[in-house]
């Protein structure tokens, strides 16, 4: 399973967005500025927009998810339980799995921020697509969503999971990092040997790399786990 | 000084809360609060009971700037130069006068050539220092920002941060999740389901929450 970019091309206005490179099993974080074209990179991967040269290929790949930026976005119906039910989802499960037991009746916006984007998230990761793609899941949650989000997306056993953020803290384990700056996309590799090579690193992760540590992952535990080894 | 008494509005119960600080930063989890009180402070919301006071005076008598977590819901004008002079124009300043504010704001946001552009052409980063650049058109006595960092990258937001630290307002209270980066600030309120739970520096703060994910991921690994 995998999606190839070659040579891919999509301009907006002054804005041009490149980028080539191969997404294997998985999980991916894209990291770069706001503006640099991330969200563009997303619905490219989504073909929710079609690049004006180059391609994107997917290969045994049969389902795909993007979950949007904001997840007020998704929502269709008037209910929390005919929300989950328009995913193809039984509500009690995910209800359970997005600890929103008794919600069901709810009007959806009636969910808090964190709340609606947890059952986005639960609706996403039970429908367990091929590929899954995360447009800044983490923005405006709280340590304690966030710490959620990442467990929901390292529970996920299988596939291409993409990550579209520029989080500062609280990130989930992955297996390979990718920069996008200017509207290019750059593969910095797999982790850990990416680590070192990415520029947009949390300042955690970025002071451990100054003090000489070899972090095995991009998490806090991580960074200082590797401090506590040099550190002794 | 900022001073509440009695105030009780929604979940919001704070009996008795005297801050003297100029960067206070209010935390805690999502829901506990903080928009609902930084709006009664900004006057955007009168309290149902109890009483606030910035400087001696209710809200609505303070000159306050405010920044909102989503610009784009909260920009009226279609092009940046008439959204940042909306504040000195809705203070009926004269026209010369309002043209220097404008410059002034949109100087400190680093912002002077957006000035002509539409706000519809301009990236999240750029509106979000255009809500600022008009919050701080004409020198507000108080400035509050809402989760303003929320959507922001790391450079955008040391800018926002920037221009926050420079301006003369007596007080900026802000919401942040950025824990490394209310470790900055003066005075932390930490709200959780409607109390204060914790208020002082930010070491006697954070050094009641090292348990919890809110203490500052660089204070972890600094130590």
């Amino acid at each position: 399973m995998r999606i190839d970019l070659t040579d891919l091309v999509f301009s907006r206005g002054s804005f041009t967005l490149r980028g080539s490179g191969t997404f294997g099993p998985g999980v991916h974080l894209v990291s770069g500025p706001v503006g640099s074209g991330k969200s563009t990179l997303a619905l490219l991967l989504a073909e929710l927009l079609r690049p004006e040269s180059g391609a994107v290929r997917r290969h045994g790949v049969i389902s795909a998810l993007l979950l949007l930026q904001f997840p007020e976005h998704h929502v269709t119906c008037p209910t929390v339980a005919e929300e989950v039910r328009s995913w193809g989802l039984a509500p009690e499960d995910v209800l359970l799995r997005a600890g929103l037991v008794g919600r069901g009746d709810d009007d959806p916006f009636r969910l808090s921020r964190g709340e609606l984007r947890r059952l986005t998230l639960a609706c996403a990761a039970m429908r367990n697509p091929d590929l899954l793609m995360l447009d800044e899941p983490f923005s405006s949650l709280d340590c304690v969503a966030k710490r959620e989000a990442c467990r929901t997306i390292e529970e996920r056993r299988a596939g291409i999971t993409i990550i579209f953020s520029h989080e500062r803290a609280v990130l989930p384990r992955v297996d390979a990092l990718w920069e996008m700056e200017d509207g290019v996309l750059t593969a910095r590799g797999s982790v850990p040997d990416a680590i070192p090579l990415w520029r947009h690193a949390p300042p955690y992760l970025a002071y451990a790399l100054r003090e000489g540590a070899r972090p095995e992952n991009i998490r806090l535990s991580d960074a200082r786990e590797a401090l506590c080894r040099i550190r002794g | 000084m900022i001073r509440i008494t009695d105030l009780r509005h929604r979940l919001v119960d704070i009996p008795d809360l005297a801050v003297d600080a100029c960067h206070i930063a209010v935390i805690g989890p999502n829901g506990s609060g903080k928009t609902t009180l930084l709006s009664i402070c900004s006057g955007i919301e009168e309290p149902g009971a109890g009483t606030v006071r910035l400087l001696g005076r209710p809200p609505s008598a303070v000159k306050v700037g405010w920044v909102g977590e989503f610009p784009d819901r909260t920009l009226l004008f279609s092009r940046v130069y008439d959204e940042i002079a909306s504040t000195p124009r809705f203070r009926h300043h004269p026209c010369p006068e309002t043209d220097g504010m404008v410059r002034e704001a949109a100087g400190k946001a680093g912002i002077p050539h957006l000035l002509d552009r539409k706000v519809a052409s301009l990236s999240g980063g750029e509106k979000a220092l255009v809500a600022l650049a008009a919050a701080c058109a004409g020198d507000p006595e108080v400035l509050v920002l809402d989760e303003a960092d929320s959507h922001l990258d790391a450079v955008t937001a040391e800018r926002v941060r920037r221009v926050v630290q420079e301006s003369t307002a007596a007080h900026v209270l802000w919401c942040t999740q950025s824990m490394d980066t209310a470790a900055g600030a003066d005075y932390v309120l930490f709200m959780e389901n409607g109390l204060v739970r914790h208020h002082g520096t930010p070491e006697e703060v954070f050094s009641a929450l090292e348990e919890t994910c809110f203490y500052p991921a660089m204070w972890r690994v600094l130590r």
